[in-house]
């Protein structure tokens, strides 16, 4: 690991004036660490904002909730009241990882965790998003895990999160520092970026912004909810594809829903055509097979990850009926 | 052999060693205190074939700590190979930074060495290398069969008449399974620590074989080996990666010598993916033909298999297709294409793990075409005699093995139909398989030295053998426990130093099975000498402690060795087992559990019924994860691996292992080795793949011959014709 220095702090003003360009935000380490051991990135200081005060739970007026960005993942999914009003949140990020590295992964850092693309993480490997211009070496190498919306020739990565799709079914606002002393508040569908021709950008964040909250939008798909992930163990594996799926149910018609994709964009992906076709239907496995069509009809996969596509249809469909089925 | 007290074999004892380990204090080979010792880094090529044509080392020069950066321009002279890929053994010598010639991606260039290990590896990161690729690379194995060639090491093999055994056939399957190639991934890194002291080097290591590693360094260093001393005490798992000497271990001898001061190496976690070894892949082809009544006539198995492209390794895909059924018409053969890849070695059951799987797969697939149960197949196929070698068995329980198994799992709810047993979103399959695995026993040499003080008895018993994490040093205690006839605390088993008597070692099953008798051979010629010398009658039951007072000494000192002897060599000598598997396949996701797996295990004298258990639950684990997602993945344009950290090297995670059901059956082998002996470290792990793949044809009427069996794959696989959707 390159030498780099370690500014340790509680106070929020002191981490954002310490902040340079070559400087990266330190919380839970779980990613940053990682990456730093291989080079891939080479920060000269490390700013702790783990011990910040964004740590809490809070219920806002009208019923909405608010974690922060420094709480670890476990803390969050285990929360009474995040079991209780957003228990799809919950589930996704409980099956991220292993408890280990949940307990000292944070929502921040869970928030901007980098791809697992196979070339990013090797230095000597092509790789735009690693260093741009060099090339993309998933292209037209191995890209069984790899994007099948969304990508551009520049980059097909995925983004590997759980709990990002489960925000973006519910829907969530992330609320950052800026380095100058004013907050900003991003949409989570604006948080994440597209690769287009800045692979190398993954969010919108400007530099040296800190995220200090998540607010999660009103707790309505609460009754019905299924976040269903494949993967190739039981646990402590990222998802080939995963599926989060809410819905709220009135007069037998589906009168509320959130459906967003893991393992398949650079970004949580939102299934808003899908979405559109459920609303006002009935919550049954036609209406679900033909929804899990549109979602996926504008796939285009790789040579390495054409089961994405069956697996995505299927784990739609499973992902609706497990929700419609719950409480059963 | 009768047990005389509590504590001798056969008794389910705690491991002696467990509390060493669990409190810190079993020095594994990097925990050695050595004074003023400095840290070594390799440095890993980043082509896969070509030459260096520039180093520079200024930058990591000038950083603080670096002592010494070692490159083939500066590296001392060692032996190297007089021919075109010799065949790799563990004893070989094991050259390293010898040219400016790179074979694969990961290959060593260069070595640093510094004050602290952080410093080191820093600045191996900043040494800058130069290379002229060379384009003619190759890595795929799929797509070099035109390259094969027949190695030197293992003969083709034929019996009775292929082709008139296939035209007898009433029914025919021919199949290609394919292997991935796999890493061993110890839970303990490779680690040295190397110190030369007047023209003598001392290696702590974490080797499973002392006297080879010793052969092994005196031969890439020419020297003497009286001048190199191996101490490998605690060795934290090896699966056969620790079988060899590996190149961080040569170039901390070397550099320890260079800086005048101890060195220690210890290689990273994606340094165990490029530079310990590793299980090559496979393409396996079985052609099986049987009469309607289930009789086999031929038996035809064709391995493919990798080669690094400087020394030659051959896994024996075919070991067990040659003695495990009777089969008068039968064929192995094998082939090696040389790649651009790291040389492969033996990992856990090298040959049976990978060629069992692909047997006792077609011996499902043609069970099914007969429309016969696969448990009665079998049994209708055994034989006592290994038809390869023309001997009997030692003892075989193979129809045991099936048939208490059968029961004990339930076999007769099985339905034969696939896709038959469903429960919701989950299709349920039944899946069977043999297993065999060569028990060998070696020539083993040991010394029990007996103190005798306020009259208690110490015995110590002191050889080469290692632990690798197996439980060596328990089941030891037990022998002299059981032998001496004094209590396991009256026992100290000292292991793991070149200094001490000759083994061969832990690997290849055959650990326990020698340590054991060569223990007890130590033990006897003691007690038979001190009765000798006061005449008392050889059955007569005198303690030890009266024997040495008889004898009017304190201490006595004994050496001796096992060997096998002529009966051994007149026979066939295996372990065998059964696995029966359910599994349950998620329909739409291709998800699947393995529920529930029964094993059962004829290995002659088990020990200790708990350390046993653990060698069949690991290997049964490892069995497993060869199905459930085990693969280093080959980038097909760089040629490096892909798979590089445990988050991407698939292994199982509890969740995924099954209840497991661990039956060994009484078996009372005369033949094997006076104790009765028969390995079982490799076992577990035999046909573990095969009967959770057969489960799943089982369940969904998918045949799955490619492994890993990922979630992707079986979901896009079609079902077999035949079977009713
Ligand atoms: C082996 C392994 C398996 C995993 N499996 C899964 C899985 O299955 N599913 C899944 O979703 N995740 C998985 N993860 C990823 C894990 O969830 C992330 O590593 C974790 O959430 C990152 O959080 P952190 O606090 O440790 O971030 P860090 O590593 O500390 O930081 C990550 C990045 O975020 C930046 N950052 C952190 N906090 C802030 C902040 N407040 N403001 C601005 N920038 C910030 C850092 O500068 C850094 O760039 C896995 C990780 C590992 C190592
Ligand atoms: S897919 Fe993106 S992250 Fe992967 S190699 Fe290409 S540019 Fe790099």
């Amino acid at each position: 690991m390159r030498p780099f220095t370690y500014t340790g702090t509680t106070n929020r003003n002191e981490a954002l004036k310490a902040f340079t360009t070559t400087s990266h935000y330190l919380s839970g380490g779980t990613n940053l660490v990682d990456l730093m051991k291989e080079h891939v990135e080479q920060p000269d200081q490390l700013i702790h904002v783990k011990n910040l005060q964004y740590n809490g739970i809070s219920k806002n007026k009208d019923g909405s909730y608010t974690i922060g960005a420094m709480r670890s993942n476990a803390d969050t999914a285990n929360h009474k009241d995040i079991r209780l009003y957003y228990p799809l949140l919950s589930m996704a990020m409980l099956s991220a990882a292993t408890a280990q590295i949940r307990n000292m992964a944070t929502n921040g850092g869970n928030l901007l965790q980098r791809t697992r693309c196979p070339y990013f993480f090797e230095t000597s490997m092509p790789c735009n998003k690693r260093e741009p211009e060099s090339g993309c070496g998933a292209l037209n190498g191995v890209n069984d895990q790899h994007a099948i919306f969304g990508y551009s020739d520049n980059c097909i990565a995925t983004h590997p999160s759980d709990m990002c799709v489960a925000l973006a079914a519910i829907g969530a606002t992330v609320e950052v520092q800026k380095v100058d002393g004013g907050s900003r508040k991003i949409d989570l569908e604006d948080f994440h970026r597209l690769p287009g021709d800045k692979p190398e950008k993954d969010s919108n964040l400007e530099p040296g912004e800190l995220i200090t909250h998540i607010h999660l939008a009103k707790p309505e798909l609460s009754n019905h909810y299924a976040y269903v992930k494949i993967r190739e163990r039981s646990s402590y594996a990222f998802a080939l594809v995963s599926v989060a799926a809410g819905f709220q149910i009135e007069d037998e018609k589906i009168s509320k829903i959130g459906l967003a994709m893991g393992g398949v964009a650079h970004k949580p992906w939102k299934l808003i055509e899908a979405e559109e076709f459920l609303l006002g239907k009935k919550p049954i496995e036609s209406n679900f097979g033909k929804a899990a069509e549109l979602a996926m009809k504008d796939a285009k996969p790789f040579e390495g990850n054409r089961y994405k596509v069956p697996m995505g249809k299927n784990a739609i469909v499973r992902a609706l009926m497990q929700a419609n089925n719950i409480g059963e | 052999m009768k047990t005389k007290n509590a504590t001798g074999i056969g008794n389910a004892i705690d491991r002696v060693e467990g509390h060493l380990k669990v409190t810190g204090e079993a020095t594994y080979a990097s925990e050695f205190k050595v004074e003023n010792k400095a840290y070594g880094q390799g440095i890993n090529s980043t082509i896969a074939k070509g030459e260096i044509i520039g180093i520079d080392t200024s930058e990591a020069e000038k950083l603080k700590g670096v002592l010494k950066i070692i490159t083939y321009k500066n590296a001392e002279k060692l032996k190297t190979f007089d021919k075109e890929r010799p065949v790799l053994a563990t004893d070989s010598i094991a050259p390293v930074l010898q040219s400016n010639k790179v074979h694969y991606y990961g290959e060593y260039v260069g070595f640093v060495v510094a004050e602290t290990f952080e410093q080191a590896q820093y600045a191996a990161s900043l040494v800058k290398l130069k290379y002229k690729e060379d384009a003619t690379a190759r890595f795929i194995l799929g797509q070099n069969k035109d390259k094969a060639y027949n190695p030197s090491e293992e003969s083709d093999y034929e019996r009775g008449n292929l082709k008139k055994g296939f035209s007898e056939a009433d029914a025919i399957i021919e199949q290609t399974y394919n292997t991935p190639i796999e890493h061993q991934h110890p839970m303990e890194l490779h680690a040295t620590i190397a110190s030369w002291n007047n023209g003598k080097v001392l290696v702590y290591a974490s080797q499973q074989i002392v006297e080879d590693a010793v052969i092994s360094i005196s031969g890439t260093f020419q020297i003497p080996k009286k001048d190199v001393r191996v101490v490998a005490k605690y060795v934290g798992g090896g699966f056969g990666s620790k079988l060899n000497v590996e190149r961080h271990l040569i170039m901390a001898v070397m550099a320890s010598k260079m800086v005048g001061r101890p060195v220690q190496a210890t290689v990273t976690r994606s340094q165990m993916f490029t530079n310990t070894g590793l299980r090559q892949s496979n393409i396996q082809v079985v052609k099986l033909g049987a009469k309607k009544t289930g009789e086999l006539t031929g038996l035809l198995h064709e391995t493919l298999a990798y080669t690094s492209t400087t020394q030659e390794f051959q896994e024996p895909c075919g070991s067990m297709s040659k003695m495990m059924y009777n089969v008068a018409n039968a064929a192995v053969s094998e082939r090696l294409v040389p790649l651009n890849l790291q040389q492969p070695f033996s990992m856990r059951a090298p040959g049976e793990a990978t060629g069992s799987f692909a047997l006792e797969c077609a011996m499902d697939e043609l069970a099914w075409k007969l429309k016969m149960d696969p448990v009665q197949f079998r049994i209708k196929n055994d034989t006592q005699e290994d038809l390869s070698q023309e001997k009997p068995f030692s003892s075989r329980l193979l129809i045991e093995c099936l048939t208490i198994g059968a029961d004990e799992f339930g076999w007769n709810k099985r339905q034969q139909k696939p896709r038959a047993n469903k429960k919701g979103n989950w299709l349920i399959g039944y899946g069977v398989s043999a297993a065999a695995r060569a028990a060998p026993f070696n020539e083993t040499h040991a010394k029990v030295l007996l103190d005798l003080t306020n009259d208690t008895v110490t015995a110590t018993l002191q050889m080469d053998a290692t632990d690798i994490g197996t439980g060596s040093y328990t089941i030891l205690a037990q022998t002299l426990s059981e032998c001496l006839n004094v209590p396991l605390e009256q026992v100290v088993v000292e292991l793991g130093d070149s200094d001490y008597p000759i083994t061969p070692g832990s690997g290849g099953s055959w650990g326990a099975a020698s340590y054991c008798n060569g223990a007890k051979s130590a033990c006897d010629y003691a007690i038979a000498a001190l009765k000798k010398n006061r005449n008392v009658p050889n059955d007569e039951d005198v303690s030890i402690a009266e024997l040495l007072k008889m004898n009017q000494i304190t201490s006595y000192e004994s050496q001796s060795l096992a060997k096998p002897d002529s009966e051994f060599k007149k026979h066939s000598i295996f372990s065998f087992g059964a696995n029966f598997t359910e599994v349950w396949v998620d329909k739409d996701t291709g998800i699947y559990k393995i529920k529930r797996m029964v094993n059962v295990g004829s290995a002659g004298k088990i020990l200790n019924p708990k350390t046993a258990y653990g060698q069949v639950i690991g290997g049964l684990t490892m069995g497993a994860g060869m199905v459930i997602a085990e693969q280093t993945k080959v980038e097909p344009n760089f040629g490096n691996f892909i798979t590089r950290s445990f988050a991407d090297y698939h292994v199982p995670v509890n969740l995924d292992m099954a209840n497991v059901d661990v039956i060994f059956l009484p078996e009372e082998d005369k033949i094997v080795n006076q104790m009765g002996i028969k390995g079982i470290g490799e076992l577990g792990i035999t046909s573990v793949a095969a009967s959770i793949a057969n489960a799943i044809f089982n369940a969904t009427g998918k045949r799955m011959r490619d492994l890993p069996i990922t979630p992707e794959k079986l979901l896009m696989a079609e079902v077999e014709d035949g079977v009713t959707v």
